[in-house]
């Protein structure tokens, strides 16, 4: 066996690492269950603490995070009808109906063990083609580099916008933004106008914080002065163990539901709404009672809980392996990897293949303790629907502060994650969309540095793109998904599921 | 009519300009066959341009998004006292410091998401502050923003 398969096993298991992951899940499910709090959220709360923790324990309690946070989402969809991510507007709609109907323990427990069915079949894509896609991606010189990080930034900008131009306008503030600071191939100063503080460029973690947690807080604070906020929810849940038919009855849609889920989560920018929405509208053709559909059936709920769990893993296969994040999610922990110089990319498998491995085994563990808290806590937990607005989103604003503070050290990066809030709240005003934008400001650097070794490498021949079949297959990728997301729109039949922010 | 498509699209053509000009002045490196370092700011400016002259167009010829106009009136309060106390607070931390600083911002955001119990208000706006700047700074050595007036109360 690979030794760093086992050394990587050894490390996610370590009892420091499986406490993270448990404090992740936890803290995973009640923010992805709080309406108004995203998973983006809850990351944005421990990103100060992963800049001091050991890289193994900052990305076991982010991938806690990512895993609980799919999975909580489901229980405000099903208990109150309000989705606690935008992953689970999709269990809504089952969801509720059965828990209405006098089932919530029996609702909660198929969208539990969807779930984890979702997300161990993620983590074994992850495990299977993640190093052997590795493997591929160290073959890529500097052409097929670009070809990659422009098709990842096209798809995103495809899928995560209503309007392919919203999305690609986005894309390219994004760009604009990562010029600022010294050039990547030369060093040259750009855009800087002088200021030291600017030379070193916008940290995508800071713009991160301000795009996300800003105009959440400002919207939870619109819907609060218009009385929208009420989560109180009485109901008595009852048992949420599963029962053997129902989970016979689970099989078709957690097959669609992981498949789907897996398959679109290695997509950049499709992200876990879209990818719920689609399986349960396959889940709804290939079942023989299409009617009972929307009024509370079991597999309405399995297909989508366990897409949007499947999408984790499938997101993570990018992330890894050419270090193209797929979701703000993944965005962040790329992030909290570069601050510990680890760069995901091919060359994390070869030069840290253990470290890749601890990834890849967190993760496993991450949806075994989810699967464990969520089925022998939902009980407890749900009670925290009623938690109160007015303490935890005056924290989580001081919480910005911190986060963007601590990063460098520098009140000007707070000024700068302050102006990137206004820049959400105005592009939120505007519908454009702002997961373009966070995913150039990750891969921009990336984008410029390669196009220009490209070129310089072939004096300046662009048939260089052409030479090699990666190149030409992610750029032909490239071009079909642009004209395809403009034809649609043209003939009006957009993804009627995506959101303007899918943020996970 | 789309009012948001062409309001965006013109703020974006004018910062297309702007960018545009500020890449002009960008100093050239002139290697044999070598991008310059305005190379790809140029290729930005480009696409910047011709894709929101697009969505100008859009916007002024599809009725399409018309749906949202009716409540932005009303929804831009809440972000507008939001982010003005929150400048006002950045711009207190680094004379007053972390806590200093924290406990009237934290106060007045309770005050804004419903809390009308001025004794939680005020308890719980001292507390908070008080919790991090021990869970962050003295337990976990995260540096939090420090004051000139209050060195020791970080």
């Amino acid at each position: 066996m690979n030794p760093d398969i086992f050394a990587g096993f050894l490390a996610a298991t370590l009892p420091t690492s499986l406490v993270a992951t448990v404090l992740g899940v936890l803290l995973g499910l009640i923010v992805g269950m709080i309406p108004g709090m995203t998973i983006s959220t809850g990351i944005i709360v421990v990103l100060p603490l992963t800049f001091v923790l050991d890289p193994t324990l900052s990305i076991a309690l982010l991938l806690g995070i990512y895993v609980g946070g799919m999975t909580g989402g489901s229980f405000s969809a099903t208990l109150l009808n309000i989705p606690g991510t935008p992953s689970a507007s999709a269990t809504a709609l089952d969801g509720y109906p059965m828990a209405r109907r006098g089932e919530p323990g029996r609702a909660l427990s198929v969208a539990i063990v969807a779930s984890f069915v979702g997300g161990f079949f993620s983590f074994l894509c992850l495990y299977f083609i993640a190093p052997s896609l590795a493997d591929v991606a160290l073959k890529f010189r500097a052409p097929d580099l670009f070809s990659v990080v422009f098709f990842g930034l096209t798809v995103i900008c495809t899928f995560a916008a209503r309007s392919p131009v919203k999305g690609l306008l986005s894309a390219l503030i994004g760009l604009m933004i990562v010029t600022i600071g010294q050039d990547p191939v030369m060093g040259t100063a750009r855009f800087t106008f002088g200021n030291a503080e600017m030379l070193a460029g916008i940290h995508f973690l800071t713009a991160l914080i301000g795009l996300f947690a800003v105009p959440q807080l400002v919207d939870n604070m619109i819907a609060i002065a218009r009385g929208q906020m009420e989560t109180r929810t009485n109901t008595r849940i009852g048992s949420v163990l599963p029962k053997l038919a129902d989970l016979k009855a689970m099989r078709l849609p957690l097959t669609i539901g992981s498949l789907t889920g897996a398959f679109l989560g290695i997509l950049p920018g499709v992200g876990g709404p879209i990818a719920a929405f689609i399986s349960y509208d396959y889940a709804k053709r290939f079942s023989r009672q299409q009617d009972r559909f929307g009024k509370g059936c079991i597999e309405g709920i399995a297909a989508p809980e366990s897409a949007n769990n499947a999408v984790t893993g499938g997101a993570l296969i990018p992330m890894m392996t050419l270090g193209i994040p797929g979701d703000p999610v993944t965005a962040i922990l790329i992030g909290a990897l570069l601050v510990h110089g680890l760069a995901p990319g091919p060359l994390l498998f070869m030069e840290r293949g253990d470290f890749a491995y601890t990834v890849i085994f967190s993760f496993m563990w991450a949806n075994f303790f989810n699967l464990a808290i969520a089925l022998a806590g939902v009980r407890l937990l749900v009670k925290l629907l009623a938690a109160p607005k007015a303490l935890l989103m005056p924290t989580i604003a001081l919480l910005c502060v911190i986060g963007s503070y601590a990063l460098r050290n520098s009140f000007f990066d707070v000024w700068v994650m302050l102006g990137f809030g206004l820049l959400g709240i105005a592009m939120r005003h505007l519908e454009m969309p702002v997961v373009p934008m966070l995913l150039a400001l990750v891969l921009g650097r990336q984008l410029e540095e390669h196009l220009r070794v490209a070129l310089t490498e072939s004096s300046g021949n662009l048939l260089v793109f052409v030479h090699s079949p990666f190149s030409i297959l992610f750029l032909s990728l490239s071009v079909i998904s642009i004209v395809w997301s403009f034809a649609s729109e043209h003939r009006g039949g957009r993804l009627r599921s995506a959101p303007s922010a899918p943020s996970s | 009519m789309s009012r948001k498509n062409v309001v965006a699209g013109l703020v974006l053509i004018a910062l297309g300009v702007g960018y545009g000009y500020l890449t002009a002045g960008l100093p050239k490196r002139s290697l044999p066959n070598t991008p310059d370092p305005s190379f790809f700011p140029w290729i930005i400016t480009g696409c910047l341009i011709v894709l929101s002259v697009v969505l100008l167009v859009q916007g002024l010829q599809g009725p399409r998004s018309a749906r949202n106009e009716a409540d932005t009136a009303g929804g831009l309060r809440a972000p507008t006292v939001f982010l003005t106390l929150f400048v006002a607070y950045v711009a207190l931390l680094p004379l007053a410091g972390f806590v200093i600083a924290s406990v009237p911002f934290f106060a007045a955001l309770m005050w804004l998401y419903g809390e009308r119990r001025w004794g939680w208000i005020s308890a719980l706006s001292v507390a908070l502050p008080v919790i991090l700047v021990l869970i962050f700074r003295d337990g976990l050595q995260i540096p939090l923003p420090t004051g000139a007036l209050s060195g020791f109360l970080g």
